[in-house]
């Protein structure tokens, strides 16, 4: 059970990492890819309909420590409280950036809720740079590199998405930088004892056995998500 | 506030309400919308599309910051309540994985398809969507409420070397200080949106909105939730009580407990008479869409469930202090050992955040309910839409 549930822990953080990464990487370099407001617009529209459901893939992870590791849940999250409180400050302002640009009609609100994108972008990649950096290197600012994946990432995933007048400010390879980000997560891993955070084998049972049950769905729900948006933007979007 | 367990508990006691705010009315009216939906979808009727795609909207406008809040309240206990986990991480930790896997995930995921793809999906894929969110929704709700009436009522479990192991998840499940809490909540939520709906309805019938049919409908549809919910509301909040006496666990709640209690009590006796006057008025045409008075009146009652329900809160959880798990564990041992200075940036961070999401979002409903239906296009802004920002729906 202990391997199963760490498994399905390294599932959720690896696809974090890689789907999420994509569309912080994208926020990150917002100002880049959009030189104008709607250039912008497009560039968001190019993982609006992902973000949703590529942040609750950390949800899960959050949710799979809690119950099969909850040893480990308050030591990773209490040793790296400022890189979380980081973290989470970053993920708030950019979701409340994204969901509140096209809200209100004025070139003032959208430039702020565009700062507000692109600062949560830059804070979530630096602490998940910090978290990662910390767990490999044993010290955040080892990390310092891995923001510039994100980045990067994001970067081709642009690429795979823009429409051909914005795609060409786009450089990187998606696949190369999503097996880097998947590589770094089971690296970082690889390096936590999760041995002695298990829960105890009722608990284990019953959160792996649910796990198992709701991953077709889940992943159904996902696959379903990404194959209907699946075309390259052609102009704005909903958000 | 040099006292990081005073910190740490109004912090969480400021975030979880104001996220309880948002929660109320997005599970109320994510059910409206989904009964909206689906009599559009059977009938075809072009007033119950266009009510989905306005009533929707402030749902998803208030959806939003439900979620970043939700966020901040699930990655609390790993960064401050590190006792909870540490003694009571074992069982406590259970249900919230539940939720994280069987509600929160698949909630997003669906939520992110019904408005992304508004256009692209048969009528009833699209509608089975919205039911998916809806019941994910209550699913997260019932779960989150496993986990609190736990600390409230531990069951199912037993003490191994001074921390507690789960052996019964099933007693966990049907303990009552879950199961009833969650249809309080349940017709509370309703009820919240149904005051909520009621009350947008009536500003518009009081302005002479040209479009009377669509306000006439969805205020009724209001008035309806709010005359069918309130009473199973209250009765379930009364059941509870004697499940929230504490069984040979001595409390000491504060006074505050007392006068949250008495306020709400008397906020349950206002709504009861707006309940029983909306049995009327739904009858009464003339009433319903001329007199202001009545407008007037239906508008002020909006915030009535949002006060029954953060008055519900306070009740609920300082009548179990200085307990944090009633007879496990005390609140002052649930806290992490942080310095006072770490309490403090934590809690100027979050609830300084908060108070700008709830005031922001406040504007942003209110607005966008003032202006009415007939600014809202169906339809994902795509390939055919404009390419200058149109607010889609």
């Amino acid at each position: 059970m202990e391997i199963v549930a760490t498994a399905l822990l390294a599932v959720f953080t690896t696809g974090y990492l890689v789907l999420a990464g994509a569309d912080i990487g994208v926020g990150m370099l917002l100002p880049w890819l959009g030189r104008s407001a709607p250039e912008r617009r497009t560039v968001i529209a190019a993982f609006a309909p992902f973000f949703l459901g590529n942040e609750v893939w950390l949800v899960a992870v959050a949710g799979i420590l809690a119950g099969a590791f909850p040893g480990m849940e308050h030591e990773l999250l209490y040793a790296h409280r400022q890189l979380f409180l980081l973290l989470l400050l970053g993920w708030v302002v950019r979701d409340a950036g994204l969901w509140w640009r096209g809200r209100f009609d004025a070139a003032w609100w959208r430039a702020g809720c565009d700062t507000m994108v692109v600062a949560g972008s830059w804070a979530l990649a630096l602490a998940l740079g910090g978290v990662l950096g910390s767990l490999l290197a044993g010290s955040a600012p080892y990390g310092l590199p891995i923001v510039a994946v994100f980045a990067l990432h994001g970067s081709g995933f642009a690429r795979l998405r823009l429409p051909s007048s914005l795609r060409h400010r786009a450089v990187g390879s998606y696949p190369l930088t999503a097996v880097a980000l998947a590589g770094l997560a089971l690296a970082a891993g690889a390096r936590l004892d999760l041995g002695h955070a298990v829960a105890g084998p009722s608990s284990l049972k019953i959160v792996t056995v649910f796990v198992l049950v709701m991953l077709p769905l889940m992943l159904g729900a996902q696959a379903l998500s990404w194959w209907t948006f699946r075309a390259r933007v052609k102009g704005p979007g909903y958000l | 506030m040099d006292d990081p367990v005073f910190t740490a508990r109004l912090q969480f006691a400021l975030t979880a309400g104001a996220h309880f705010l948002f929660v109320a009315l997005t599970l109320g009216l994510v059910t409206l919308v989904v009964l909206m939906q689906l009599r559009a979808t059977v009938t075809g009727s072009e007033v119950h599309g266009r009510m989905v795609a306005f009533w929707g909207r402030l749902y998803v406008i208030n959806y939003a910051v439900g979620i970043v809040t939700g966020l901040v309240l699930e990655f609390q206990f790993g960064m401050v309540w590190t006792g909870l986990t540490r003694v009571t991480g074992d069982v406590f930790g259970v249900p919230l994985a539940l939720e994280t896997i069987g509600a929160f995930f698949i909630e997003s995921t669906f939520l992110g398809l019904w408005i992304f793809g508004w256009d692209r999906f048969n009528k009833w894929v699209h509608l089975a969507m919205i039911t998916v969110v809806a019941a994910t929704a209550y699913a997260s709700a019932y779960f989150i409420l496993v986990t609190n009436g736990w600390l409230k009522k531990p069951v199912g479990f037993a003490m191994v070397d001074g921390k507690a192991v789960l052996t019964d998840f099933g007693a966990m499940l049907t303990n009552p200080a879950a199961v009833l809490a969650f249809w309080h909540v349940f017709f509370g939520a309703l009820l919240t949106a149904g005051f909520f709906v009621a009350g947008v309805s009536a500003y518009h019938l009081m302005r002479r909105h040209p479009d009377v049919e669509f306000f006439r409908r969805s205020i009724r549809i209001g008035m309806l939730t709010v005359i069918v919910s309130l009473m199973p509301s209250v009765v379930f909040g009364g059941v509870q009580m004697p499940f929230m006496e504490p069984s040979g666990v001595e409390t000491d709640p504060p006074a505050l407990a007392q006068v949250a209690f008495g306020f709400m009590a008397f906020d349950w006796f206002v709504m009861a008479w707006f309940a029983l006057g909306f049995m009327v008025i739904f009858f009464v045409k003339p009433l319903l869409l001329r007199a202001r008075v009545v407008h007037w009146l239906i508008i002020a009652a909006v915030p009535l469930p949002y006060f029954a329900m953060i008055l519900g809160w306070l009740t609920r959880e300082l009548n179990r202090q200085p307990w944090a798990v009633l007879g496990i564990l005390r609140t002052e041992d649930a806290v992490a050992p942080l310095t006072p200075g770490a309490a403090q940036l934590s809690f100027v961070c979050f609830v300084s955040l908060f108070a700008v999401l709830t005031g922001v979002n406040f504007w942003l409903l209110a607005r966008h309910a003032r202006r009415g239906p007939e600014v809202v296009r169906l339809g994902a802004a795509g390939e055919a839409a404009a390419p200058l920002p149109t607010p889609t729906f």
